[in-house]
Parts: structure tokens; sequence; C-alpha cells
């Protein structure tokens, strides 16, 4: 049976990544590609994948974007402008614009299986989630450049669905590991020169995900495209994460402890409730705009200072994937690798 | 006439979708709202009415009965929507409770009367009681009900009063009655409730309730928490002009306080007539009403002494909108008129015949006993003693005493007395007389023994100098007694009557030959929960079932001739006498168990020969802390114990192996049981280390009693325990709510219809059973292991937990004293949080934040390997009840644990 009717898009089976050259989107090419699909990439930068048809360029790009898709069985979207900074042109540029225009080119192309990586941040303003399943994206709700341009694009992505694309969305929740420049490495390198303070309680709850859980749930999520985007639409939403909900402070403070920094001192500055968020966002803060960053904008800080964590059972049912990384697991995966290279990335 | 005063004119009634343009009315449709014109005096008029029977005819439903809903002033039909909701979500063919709710003449949406003159006693233009059964008369006509099927009268406040009295005018067509609060009598000369008065006062009233919306704003204020403001909103709707208030002023008005009020007479011919009243009555009550407080509670009792009350404690007078109260209805209903084939019910036979406590006592001071002691107290000031004789003649005395003053065979009396001998003759009189004792701790707390009080509403209270005052202060209800006699002026005072010292100074009058002895089925007492997880609640006890309690004390303890035993546990000290042991009551503040002092027990010991020693695991901890102040011969007095049993709540194992080290030759026993039924199971020291050893979650409580049957309803993913109950062999390690059935268990919760129903809804096995609340699992052994209450669980992603799975390897960690596990999120999907309360000496925290140190999350997550924990946090103590200071408040805990996982800024829980 051809892929387009399968139930599995199975290895073997022809699969863009796009936005290739971040950790998560290489990690989870260069895994397809171990597992026997034919993998193709697409992204400005190279990727440094040996086993892949690489095609460089940009979203923006009409003929890069049709070169890449031609011939391909899925298209897994993970490329977005996710920076801090930049006029809200950009991000629709990338965001909306290049999603757009990929779906375009895929719908032309015959392609139909699209799964579309997004965030839990499309769905959400500032305030507490407690075990809160995945919500309908929402511009209006979503704070930020980045959440805003990813929510227009997931509900157009969603809205391919009318024409008989096939189409999964998965929103991972904040993804560290070794090798991420980002999170990761932000967090040790501040911690080591002690401009890590752990401002209010720490307590609050926030669901994180290994790198390696990522990419085999990205994998499990690319296999059963085809059955669970049949499923009604409040069903092919998907957020992702290791399940195991944590204290942020405790969190800070492993990853800290993995890099060898001595763990950040717990402040609480005696008013908190109201400048949590600006506070926290001083630790995030980064020192100038740099292209494919994480969103550390004040949106990232509020989240930080209230609970962040989700309803898991529906992902791992309709996955059929487990977490098979621990926290404490993936804390001590980190120490081992900072310990073998010296380095997070 | 008022000369500022402004006539109402005339106004026809309205659909209320149509006349609100703006004002949304949530949970009202407008396919139940009719207009209907109906006869009524001086009309007709058109009322308008909430009415399913088009909703129900349109899906082909015919209904099998009918309820007509009658609102209160100044409320309007929407009061009822609740109602109309459930009874529409309930109907199915065969089944199906037509409800009509009419807005009353001149208030709601029905047409409004002209009132050339303003509101006041007998004013022509306003309706009376009289006319507004004539209108309800009228209507009935107008809507065609169907009087070949069930009739039910449901009314709330003046609704009550024309519901309960069209019912009593229609007495051979309305098959039952039900209500919310009202009353129906007001005892003339006694000042109305203050809550009214402002607005009855005749030169307020007006103003009060019709020139201003000022009696409509208050009302609406008093639900509890206060209403949702569209839902305020709707209930205002009709009466936001002056023009549409003219009804809230007249019923105002009508209130037929005083003698010679014209409506006098129409109320009194109803309340008269309610003591006819044969067939079912259901009450459903809010005690925080202002207005319709207990005491007309008690007179509807009065009244109807045969109707089921389900008293929702902490809702007021909007309780249909503080609770469900449909739930109850509509079971109530079901229950009167839909007759199911279930099997009758009944309790396994008790371990030994039974016998009526007082009987037993009797016994005893006939035996060659008579001159033994019975009950000795002990004090600061020396200790006292009765022998069985002489504790029967004083029992027999004071309730000859007791029954010339007044006191009568159902009669409830509150007591208010320190447990001692004086406690004791007390209540042996009141089993005597076949009064209720009412028996609710001062563990509870005032506010809670206050609730308690006025929920079981004594008709006699007899305390001691504290207990008086606080009687006197918080008018609490019942005729009043004191301990000790009082100078007249502080009888006087504290409004005391009589004397108990005054009352055994008399002698035993042969008239005690005319009172029956109380039968088997004759309530005996009232006992009160703990109040750990939610309002305490009242336990009802015949004397069958406290007889059968006594009997199997007797026979699991192997009680012989001579047995004597220290009651550190206050409801022992009561059974004592029963049981045939010497009762000694230690110096110590009982309801404080953690006062007692191993010198007090050695003391104790001695005195009373004791040979048993009954304490709470609080009063077991500080016997052990206090050890190190013995004498040589305190330390042998111990010795002579040979039974320790510790009562209440869970011991730790290490606790009762230092107690084992105090009373080396005592077999040590922690039984199992509750407020509802005081001893299921049973287990000794050496049992629970076997126990232990297995490593399985919860604390084990060992093996069944003689006469006690246990099942187990399973757990479901989200926690909530099945209908079908199993059998514990069945079903060996299942995490489920433990089930009972025995004889001695509770008759009912007390003035809790519902509650008391869904305790005991199963019929497996054609037995009588009891929900106890509690979770946990029987092992392949046959052990019961208990792990806390239903709401307890942790409904984990990967199913329910028990609290005990977690705290149980925990507790083992040398630097915990204690810990609890609480859940925090959606059922079904929570996270596992540990709280930890640090042994003596133990550093936890992390600075100023309510987490563990990194070190000992680590450590806490690696003993709870079966389940993953998310956060560990530390607090200086765990909250815990007042009765037995050791069951922790894991409710409490996990909101507060919730609070701070959020991220918000909460203190210590």
């Amino acid at each position: 049976m051809s892929p387009k009717y399968a139930q599995r898009i199975t290895p073997g089976a022809r699969v863009l990544v796009t936005g290739a050259s971040g950790l998560l989107g290489r990690s989870v090419a260069a895994r397809l590609a171990e597992l026997g699909y034919q993998v193709s990439t697409l992204q400005r930068s190279p990727s440094g994948l040996s086993s892949v048809r690489e095609v460089r360029g940009s979203l923006t790009d009409p003929d890069a974007v049709r070169a890449a898709v031609e011939g391909q069985d899925a298209v897994i979207h993970m490329a977005a402008k996710v920076s801090v900074s930049g006029r809200r042109e950009e991000f629709e540029q990338v965001n909306i614009g290049g999603t757009e225009r990929l779906l375009d080119a895929a719908w032309s192309a015959g392609v139909d299986n699209i799964l579309y990586v997004s965030s839990p941040s499309v769905a959400h303003g500032g305030s507490s989630l407690v075990g809160v399943g995945a919500g309908p994206a929402d511009p209006q709700r979503a704070e930020g450049h980045y959440a805003q341009t990813k929510a227009e694009a997931e509900l157009i992505a969603e809205s391919r669905a009318e024409v008989g694309m096939k189409v999964l969305v998965m929103r991972p929740h904040l993804v560290w590991g070794p090798g991420d420049g980002q999170l990761t490495k932000r967090i040790i390198d501040r911690a080591k020169s002690g401009r890590l303070p752990l401002l209010g309680t720490g307590a609050p709850l926030v669901d994180t995900l290994y790198i390696d859980n990522a990419v085999e749930a990205f994998s499990a999520g690319l296999l059963r495209l085809p059955s669970i985007a049949a499923l009604p639409v409040e069903q092919r939403r998907l957020v992702v994460t290791n399940g195991e909900p944590r204290p942020i402070g405790e969190l800070l403070m492993g990853i800290a402890a993995a890099g060898g920094a001595k763990p950040p001192r717990l402040r609480v500055p005696p008013v908190l409730a109201k400048g949590a968020g600006a506070a926290i966002e001083k630790i995030w803060a980064v020192t100038g705009p740099h292209a494919d960053e994480p969103p550390m904008t004040k949106f990232l800080a509020e989240q930080l200072s209230t609970a962040h964590w989700f309803d898991q059972r529906h992902t791992q049912r309709v996955l059929d994937w487990k977490p098979s990384v621990s926290i404490d697991e993936g804390l001590l995966k980190l120490a081992r690798h900072i310990r073998r290279t010296g380095k997070v990335v | 006439m008022v000369s500022w005063w402004r006539p109402v004119p005339a106004n026809r009634a309205r659909l209320p979708h149509q006349a609100l343009t703006s004002t949304p009315l949530p949970g009202l449709a407008s396919t139940w709202s009719r207009l209907v014109e109906a006869k009524s005096p001086g009309g007709p008029h058109t009322f308008h009415v909430l009415d399913t029977g088009p909703v129900l005819a349109e899906r082909g439903i015919k209904p099998t009965g009918t309820i007509l809903a009658l609102h209160g002033n100044p409320t309007w039909s929407y009061l009822w929507r609740g109602v109309i909701a459930a009874s529409l979500e309930r109907a199915e063919p065969g089944s199906a409770w037509r409800v009509i709710a009419p807005d009353q003449l001149d208030m709601g949406f029905s047409d409004r009367l002209a009132h050339p003159e303003p509101p006041a006693a007998g004013a022509p233009s306003y309706r009376r009681l009289e006319q507004r059964l004539d209108d309800l008369d009228a209507l009935a006509d107008a809507l065609d009900i169907d009087t070949g099927q069930p009739l039910v009268t449901l009314g709330h406040d003046w609704g009550g009063i024309i519901s309960l009295a069209w019912a009593v005018r229609h007495s051979s067509s309305v098959d039952a009655v039900s209500t919310l609060n009202t009353a129906v009598d007001h005892p003339s000369g006694e000042p109305v409730p203050p809550a009214l008065r402002a607005a009855m006062a005749p030169g307020l009233l007006p103003a009060a309730t019709v020139l201003t919306d000022a009696f409509l704003r208050t009302t609406l204020s008093l639900a509890e928490g206060g209403l949702d403001p569209h839902v305020s909103a709707a209930y205002r709707a009709p009466y936001v002009s002056r023009l549409g208030r003219g009804g809230i002023g007249g019923f105002v008005a009508d209130i037929p306080a005083l003698a010679q009020h014209s409506s006098r007479t129409a109320l009194e011919e109803a309340s008269a007539g309610l003591r006819e009243w044969e067939k079912p009555a259901l009450l459903i009550w809010g005690p925080k009403d202002p207005v319709f407080r207990d005491r007309y509670l008690h007179d509807l009792l009065d009244r109807l002494p045969g109707a089921d009350l389900h008293r929702f404690e902490g809702a007021g007078h909007l309780v249909a909108e503080d609770r469900n109260i449909s739930e109850v209805l509509f079971t109530w209903l079901h229950q009167k008129f839909q007759h199911d084939a279930a099997p009758a019910a009944s309790s396994p036979p008790p371990a030994a015949e039974v016998m009526g406590l007082h009987q037993q006592l009797a016994q005893m001071a006939a035996s060659w006993r008579r001159d033994s002691p019975a009950v000795v107290e002990l004090k600061d000031s020396g200790a006292s003693q009765l022998s069985w004789a002489q504790l029967q003649e004083q029992v027999e005395v004071l309730a000859s005493g007791l029954h010339e003053l007044g006191v009568r065979s159902g009669d409830r009396v509150s007591l208010l007395v320190q447990p001692g001998n004086q406690l004791t003759v007390i209540l042996y009189a009141c089993l005597r007389l076949g009064a209720v004792a009412v028996v609710a701790d001062a563990g509870l707390g005032l506010r809670g023994l206050t609730r308690a009080v006025r929920s079981a509403w004594p008709d006699w209270v007899i305390g001691e100098k504290p207990g008086l005052a606080a009687a006197a202060a918080l008018g609490w209800p019942g005729r009043r007694i004191s301990v000790d006699a009082l100078s007249p002026r502080a009888a006087a005072i504290a409004g005391v009557e009589a004397s108990v010292q005054r009352l055994l100074r008399g002698g035993r009058s042969a008239q005690l030959d005319t009172v029956p002895m109380p039968a088997g089925e004759d309530q005996a007492a009232v006992l009160f929960t703990s109040g750990s997880t939610g309002p305490a609640k009242g336990v009802i006890y015949t004397h069958a079932r406290l007889g059968a309690l006594v009997a199997l004390l007797r026979s699991t303890f192997s009680i012989q001739p001579g047995a004597s035993l220290i009651a550190g546990f206050a409801p022992f000290a009561l059974l004592g006498p029963a049981i045939g042991a010497t009762s000694v009551t230690p110096d110590m503040t009982v309801t404080k168990p953690a006062t007692l002092s191993a010198a007090a027990v050695a003391a104790a010991a001695r005195e009373g020969r004791a040979t048993m020693f009954f304490g709470s695991p609080a009063a077991l901890a500080n016997v052990v802390a206090t050890a190190g102040e013995l004498s040589e011969q305190q330390r042998q007095d111990l010795a002579g114990i040979r039974l320790v049993l510790s009562a209440g709540a869970p011991v730790h194992p290490q606790l009762l192996d230092r107690v084992q080290e105090l009373f080396p030759t005592a077999e040590l026993h922690t039984p199992y049981g509750m407020t509802e039924g005081l001893l299921q199971a049973d287990i000794t020291r050496p049992e629970i280390h076997q126990a232990m050893a297995t490593g399985q979650p919860g604390v084990c409580v060992g093996r069944p009693v003689e006469g006690v049957v246990f099942a187990l309803a399973p757990l479901d993913d989200l926690g909530r325990p099945a209908e079908t109950l199993q059998d514990p062999q069945n079903v060996p390690g299942k995490l489920g709510e433990i089930v009972v059935s025995a004889a001695h268990l509770k008759a009912g919760y007390d003035r809790l219809w519902h509650t008391d129903l869904r305790s005991r809804r199963d019929r497996y096995r054609e037995l009588l059973w009891h929900r106890t609340g509690d979770v946990g699992h029987f092992d392949a052994e046959g052990r019961l292991w208990v792990q806390g209450r239903v709401q307890h669980v942790i409904t984990t992603p990967a199913g329910p937990v028990g609290p005990g799975v977690v705290e149980t390897p925990v507790d083992a960690l040398p630097q915990v004293r204690r810990s609890a596990a609480v859940g925090v999120g959606p059922a079904g999907t929570q996270a596992v949080v540990v709280v930890l309360e640090p042994a003596s000496g133990a550093e936890l925290g992390f600075g100023s934040s309510p987490l563990a140190q990194p070190e000992v999350s680590r450590q806490v997550r690696e003993a709870s390997s079966e389940v993953p924990v998310s956060a560990v946090l530390v607090v200086d103590r765990l909250p815990t009840d007042i009765r037995h200071n050791s069951k922790i408040d894991r409710t409490a805990l996990a909101g507060w644990a919730e609070q701070v996982l959020a991220g918000r800024r909460v203190n210590t829980p």
C-alpha cells in the first residue's frame, strides 16, 4: 500500500524535516534516518547531518520549499522564528507565511501527511496551568509575537484537514538535555557565573521534555500520523512532556548541578506576587537578538513563576509512547555528557 | 394613610423571556414558561407558571406524578430551575415528574394587583394566606393536574407555609409534602427573629419592601458565598421597579406574628392540621438561616414526627442555591413512590446475647459483686468510687428526679459533662428513662460543638459550669440542668432549673417503676464524628446496637469478673459499667488526650486495680513521653496491666514497641473502628510486626472481629468507589472503599436523610451495610490495610493510589517524623506531592522555601519506588484533627500544596 493510504508511515518512507539546524530538528532527522526513513532537511545553515538529503534555504524562498517537498511522503514542520525580539512582520513572514507556503507546496506536490510542531503557549496566556489538556490555538490569548504567530499558523495547518490533508499537531514543552544550546546551556552558564538567583519559592510545578523522549515522541507521531490525523480535531493536538511535573527551582538546580555549577541560592524577595514575571525575566534576559533562540520573553518568565503542567494521558495513549528517560536519568545523562565533552553543546 | 405613598397600579402577567431583553436568565429555558388564567378570588388573574408538562409531552413522556413547587418572598419560580432541570434529566417513560412552579399572584411575572394603600397587616388590596390558598385552588383547576397520579407539594419560605397549608386542605389528593426552610407557627408572644423585625415594623414596612428593594437585596445576600451576578439579577428582574414590589410588602405584612393578625386563624388551622399528616414528608434545611432558624425546624419535626430530614450543615436560607437539593428530593421521591423490589437488609447476628446497657448495670448491682467498685475516678484531690450497688442506686434516684422534672422517653439530653463517675450516673439515668443522650465532646471545638448541639436540638442540657455558660452565651436549645447545685442567682443567669446534685439528694420514686424499660429499637444515643472530614455528623445508636457493642467488647477482649479498665478514651468510660468491668477515670483532661501522663495511669492502675488500659494514640504517646518520671513502684503498678488497647486512629509500630516496654506483661491491641461502628477489626502488636514485614502499603488493622462482615468497593480510575461490592477474598490487594456490616453499627445518621441513605445503599448478600469512607485493601491472608479516606486517594495517570503507598516507605526514613501524600491537579492526572514533618532536630527545608532540600527530595523519591513523586514539601507540623490529634487533614494539606505548587505565596497549611 502506498504511504498515502497507509495507516502508518513506516521506515523507508520519505520525510522532510524543516528546521533541522536546531537541537530538536537535527536530533529528530538523525533518528529518523537511523530508523531507515529517507530523510530530507530544509534549513538555512548546514545541519551537520551526513545521511540526509539537505536542501538549504529559507521558508520564505518558494523555490527552496518546492524543491524540499518534492517527492516526499510526509513533512515534519519544525522551522520557525523563535527570537525574543524583532518586528511582528518578520514573525508573520516566517511562521505564518512560511507555513502556508510549505503547506501549499506540499498540497501541490501531493504530500498530505503533515506533522506540525507547535508549542503549548499557542493556547494559553500567562495564567497557572495545572494538569490541563491541549486546548485550541488562540492567537488572542497567546502572548508575544512568537506564540501569536505560531497559533495562527497552527490554525492554518489544522484547517488543511478540511481539504483532505492529514495533520497532526505536536506541542513539546521546554525541551532540554545534552546539545541544547538554549535553555540548558543558559542555565548552566548563568549558574556558573553566579547569575542564576532563584526568585520566589521555586515551587511552581513545571513540565519539561528530555530531548531523547522528544525524539521518540516525534518518531511515534510520524509513524501513527495517518491514524491520529483521522481523530476529531481536539484529539489530534498533542502536548508532549515527560509527564513528570517538578518544582521549577528543583529543575533549575538539577540542571545547574549537572553542569558542575554550584547550586544557586534561593532568594525570596519580600514583595513577590506582582513583579514575579518581570523579575524572573531578568534571569532569562538575552543580551541581543539571535536567530533561532527560544522565546525568552516575559511570557516564558511568567510561565516559570506559575505552574505549567499538562495532562499526558491522551498523548501517551494515541502515540503508544511513554518517555523512556526519566528526569532524574536525564540529569545523570546530561552530567555525564558535560563531564565527557566539557560542554553542553 | 402614609402621606408619601403613591398608589401602585395593576399590571398584566408577562413571559419572562419576552419581558426581559437585557437580563439573561441562567438555567431557565423559555420552553418551561407559560401564562395561565385562573379564576382566583377577585379575578380571573393570569399567572406565570413554569410547567414541564408540555416539554414532557413533546418528548413523548407521560408524567407519573406531579410536583407543585411554590416559591417564597421575595423570590419567584426561578428558585426551582435546578429542580426542573433535574426532573427533566431524570424523566424517562414510566418514571417522570411533571414540575409545576407558579409565580404567586403579585409576584414574579404573574399579574400585579393595584394597591391604593401601603402594605400593612389586613390592608385590603394585598393577598392574605387564605386568599393565596384559594389562588392555588384556582390554579390547580386551570392547570388540570392529574390527581390520579401522585401529587407532591414543594415549598420554600412563604411558599412552604402555603404549600403545607394547601396540602392539609387537600389531604386526600396530596400524596406527600416537602419543603425547604419555612415555619408553620410562630408562638405568639415570642419576638420575631431580629432579621425580620426591621422590615416588619409598621412604620418601616412599605419603605423596606416596596419603596426600596432593601428586603429583596437582603434576602438575596443570604446565599452562602454570594450568588453569581447573573443569577442575582435574574432574581431581581421582576422586582426592579417599585411598581413590581407590591407583593413583597404584602407578604411581609401578612406574617401573622401577633395573635390578632388577620391570617392567624388560617395559619393555625394549617399548623394544627399538619399534626394529622401521616403521608410522607421531606424537610430540606439550611441551618444558617437568620430567619427560619432551627427552632422552626424543631417545631416542624414536632408536628411531622415521621418526616425525613436532610439538614445541609453550612447552607442557609437559599438552600436551593447553596446545595444540590434536587439530588435529595428525587432520591426521596424515588424511594417513596417507585418501590423497587430491593430485598430487605439486616445486620449479621451480634457476637453474643444483647441486653440493654441499663439492664447490664442492674444485673451487676444484683450480683455477688454488688459491693465491689464499679466506677473509680482520680483527681488532684484524691480518688472517689462507687460500688455497683451504689451506682445503680444513684442512677435510679437521678432517673426518678429527671422523670419528675419532665424528662421523657425519646427526649434528647445533651451531656456537657467531663467523663467521670458523674457522667456515668447521668448517662445511665438517661438510658433507663429512654431519653437519648447527645454526646458531642469538646474535641470538636466550640464552633463545632455549637453546630453539633444545634443540629441535634436537645430538649435538655445537663452540663457543668463551662458547658452551661457556652449554652447560655451561644443560645443553645434545651432546658438546662446543672451538675453542681448553683446559687439561685447563678442558676437564674444560666437559665438552670435544677441540679443533678440536688436531684441525687431525693429518693428513688415508685413512679420510676411505671416508666417502661426502653425497647431495643429505641434511640439511646447520638454520638458525633470527629469532623476531620467535613462538619461533624450525628450518629444514632439504638439500645440494641449499643448492647451489641457491649457484647462484642466482652467477647473480643475476654472480659471476666474482676476486670478493671482505665479509660483514656471517652467512649469506653461510658461503656465500662455495661461491660461489667470497673471503669477507672485517670486524672486527665479526657478531651485533650495528650495530657495523660504515665504517672496518672500508674495511679489509676493502683487505685482501681486495673487490668486494662484503653487509650488513644495521642494519650499513649504522652504516656511514653512521660515514662521517665515514673518511680519503681509506679512501674510495678503498670506491670499489672494485662491488656492495652489503642483506638481512634492508627498507631506507629515504633510507638507500640515503646508502650510494650512500659507494660511488659500486657497484650497490645490496635482495633479499627469509627464513630459509626466502634470496633470492626483487631490486631495485636506481634501481628502488626508480622504484617509490616510484608511491605504492603497503609496501616494493617488486622482481621474482622466476631460478627463483622467486610466488603470492598474497588475504586475506578478517578478514585470513585464501585457501586457493586466485592468479597474481600476475591480481590486481594485491590484498593477500594471499605464497607462493613455488623450488629453494633450505627442505626443511622441524625437529620442527614440523604447522607444516611447513601451510606447504607448496598444490598450485597442482603446485609445492611455501612460505607465507611475509608480506603484500603485486604491481603491474601485476610488482613485489612487502611490508607485513609476516599477523598484522600490520589488519582494519578497510572490509576488511583492510596496515600499509604507513598507514606509507608517515606515514614521509614530516619529524618522524617511523619509524612502525608496528597494529589494536586485534576482527577485522573494528579501529581503526587509528599509533605514532610521532620524528625526532631532534622533540618529538611530549603531556606524559606516550602521545598525540601534536593537531597531530601531525592531520598523521598527513591523511597517511594512504586509511585513517582512530583514535589516534596516540608512543614513544621502537619495539620491534624482536634479530637485524636493524629488524623492528618490531607484535604487541607492538598489545598495548600496546590496553591504553593501553582506559584502562589501562602503560609502554613
